[in-house]
């Protein structure tokens, strides 16, 4: 059975203002057949911010991995290969 | 113009937010020489020849926000702290809204039509044909053009079958729909102030981020620090600007520090009403036409280009003019500042007297990152009975004033509506005709920003995503905010 791919988006004020807002529109660069696989919802502020490990905002969390400098063209290239990773 | 997202306005943003985290910190005077340091430490790559240049550049960057007028009163040799001291010891001009930095300045070449590579050099040779000015030679069995004869028409390049022919822009000036940008005799970037309307295109266009907004933020800051009664009177494009309800942004902004927040949709009902009243009037005593007076940048066109334009100008205030009335009605003593996405509000601002300071959303944004006011966590406000004045939010949106407009007419049959939804060269060629131009209609909505209000320079998000916001459709935050909000 698929399992489904959890996307939380960043919309805590830092992350939308530097880019974050652009992810949103995932309906435009996503596959539409890739978002049906996946689970995404905006969230607030999970604190990636405050450290240095991740990069700098926006950020994006993966199933629960932190992924920052997010731009629409990187989230569509990891949701693919994590989405295919987990249903080999 | 350039996409809203990109490594100058992330930059821009960082320097807000390390500015006014240092501002409430209380910590400024003293850290505000090493800011240049912090958000351009050692080890970073840099986009510009070195991370000198950088620095020297988040340095113009702090002087803008400061408000200073980089063009007039830079001095290399004088610390940021020194600058800092003066502008909250003193009261600065706010005007002019933009300035530049000639050292930020590429001295773009003057925009000019050139033959690339991909010329076969065929034989039919439709721009040799197509050319007005016999401005094409051809060298070595390829195109090539006569620059002292090319007149930059563009048909060369609308013929070529192999798409060869390369327009090389001058982003600044290209973008001014009035021709106020001009270059000094060593090329770099100047504003000719008396034809600037402020529209702030230039400064979004500008890849080297060498034109800049000064901002007028500190002063509202000081009247925040201050125990006067402050109102924020906030833009109908405020809605979808950020991840979160208007009652939400409401309660944000009180946050900040203001101890009260209307929104200027209030106004903008008044604005209806009135226009809608002058409209009827005008038409049945025989005017052609009439136009909105809403956009200050359109003001700012009829001020100092076409004057003549004043006799179909309606003579109604903005919604910024008529809410600030509103609010010393209710509460004399309070200052009114202005949130909003316009540059050009602080030029009506200046005229107006009743409103005391103007900020932009991405100003605001600034001040909710250095406060860490998350806008979709607080509390929803109550935003009081808004029923008449909702549709007025759409104020925002081109073709959203003239509805309002018309809706509140007594006689609606009797208007015929079109729209100007951003001006640029050659609407503005337009604009200079537009009383003797058989009409399209005798009302006309004029607004200087493409899309309205949510696509002006002081934005924070892309119009596609305020408006999806603004109908509360995307899933994300929606399904996020549901979770919350029990609806």
């Amino acid at each position: 059975m698929d399992k489904k791919v959890k996307i939380k988006i960043c919309v805590g004020t830092s992350c939308f203002v530097q880019g974050g807002s652009d992810l949103l529109l995932y309906n435009d660069f996503i596959d539409p057949e890739i978002i049906e696989k996946c689970d995404i919802e905006g969230i607030s502020c999970f604190n990636a911010c405050k450290g240095h490990e991740n990069g700098s905002a926006p950020f994006v969390m993966i199933n629960d991995k932190i992924y920052g400098d997010m731009t629409p063209e990187k989230l569509n290239k990891i949701v693919i290969e994590v989405y295919h990773a987990r249903n080999k | 113009m350039l996409e809203i997202n990109n490594q100058f306005t992330h930059l821009k943003s960082k320097v807000y937010a390390t500015v006014l985290k240092c501002f409430f910190n209380g910590t400024l005077e003293e850290d505000i020489d090493k800011i240049p340091f912090w958000i351009i430490p050692k080890d970073t790559d840099p986009s510009r020849c070195c991370i000198y240049k950088e620095r020297a550049m988040v340095r113009y960057r702090i002087l803008a926000f400061l408000g200073i007028n980089i063009e007039k009163d830079d001095d290399e040799m004088k610390p940021l702290s020194d600058y800092y001291r003066e502008v909250i010891s003193k009261q600065m001009k706010p005007l002019p809204v933009l300035t530049t930095i000639s050292t930020a300045c590429s001295a773009c070449p003057q925009d000019q039509y050139l033959i690339s590579d991909a010329c076969r050099g065929c034989y039919a040779r439709p721009c040799l044909a197509n050319c007005p000015k016999d401005a094409i030679e051809f060298i070595n069995g390829k195109a090539s053009i006569i620059q002292e004869k090319c007149i930059r028409c563009g048909k060369c390049q609308e013929v070529c079958p192999f798409n060869s022919v390369l327009h090389r822009l001058v982003p600044c000036e290209g973008s001014c729909p009035v021709d106020a940008i001009k270059k000094n005799e060593k090329g770099f970037v100047e504003i000719d102030y008396k034809k600037c309307i402020s529209c702030g295109k230039c400064s979004r266009s500008c890849p080297f981020g060498a034109i800049v907004e000064r901002s007028s933020i500190f002063p509202v800051l000081q009247i925040l620090q201050s125990k006067e009664r402050t109102t924020a009177i906030i833009a109908p494009a405020i809605d979808g600007q950020f991840p979160g309800t208007l009652g939400q942004i409401k309660t944000a902004i009180k946050m900040v520090g203001f101890d009260d927040v209307v929104e200027v949709s209030e106004g903008a009902e008044l604005t209806s009403i009135n226009e809608a009243k002058e409209l009827e009037h005008r038409i049945k005593r025989g005017d052609k036409l009439m136009s909105t007076s809403c956009c200050p940048s359109y003001v700012e066109i009829i001020e100092k280009h076409l004057p003549k334009l004043n006799a179909i100008k309606s003579d109604t205030l903005s919604p910024m003019a008529y809410t600030a009335q509103l609010v010393k009605e209710r509460d004399p003593n309070t200052k009114i500042v202005f949130i909003g996405p316009c540059l050009a509000k602080r030029v009506e601002a200046v005229k107006l007297k009743t409103v005391d300071g103007v900020i932009t959303f991405s100003e605001l944004a600034s001040m909710f990152i250095a406060k860490d006011i998350d806008v979709k966590e607080v509390q929803e406000a109550d935003l009081g009975d808004t029923h008449s004045f909702e549709d007025c939010r759409d104020f925002a949106i081109s073709e959203g004033v003239k509805g309002c407009v018309i809706k509140r007419m007594e006689d609606p049959s009797i208007v015929k509506p079109y729209n100007i939804d951003g001006i640029d060269k050659k609407v503005f060629k337009m604009l200079k005709v537009i009383d003797k131009i058989p009409s399209k209609g005798n009302f006309v909505e004029v607004m200087v920003c493409d899309g309205g209000c949510i696509n002006g320079p002081g934005t924070i998000v892309k119009p596609k995503i305020a408006m999806k916001l603004r109908n509360g459709n995307t899933q994300a935050i929606t399904k996020a905010m549901k979770k919350e909000r029990l609806y």
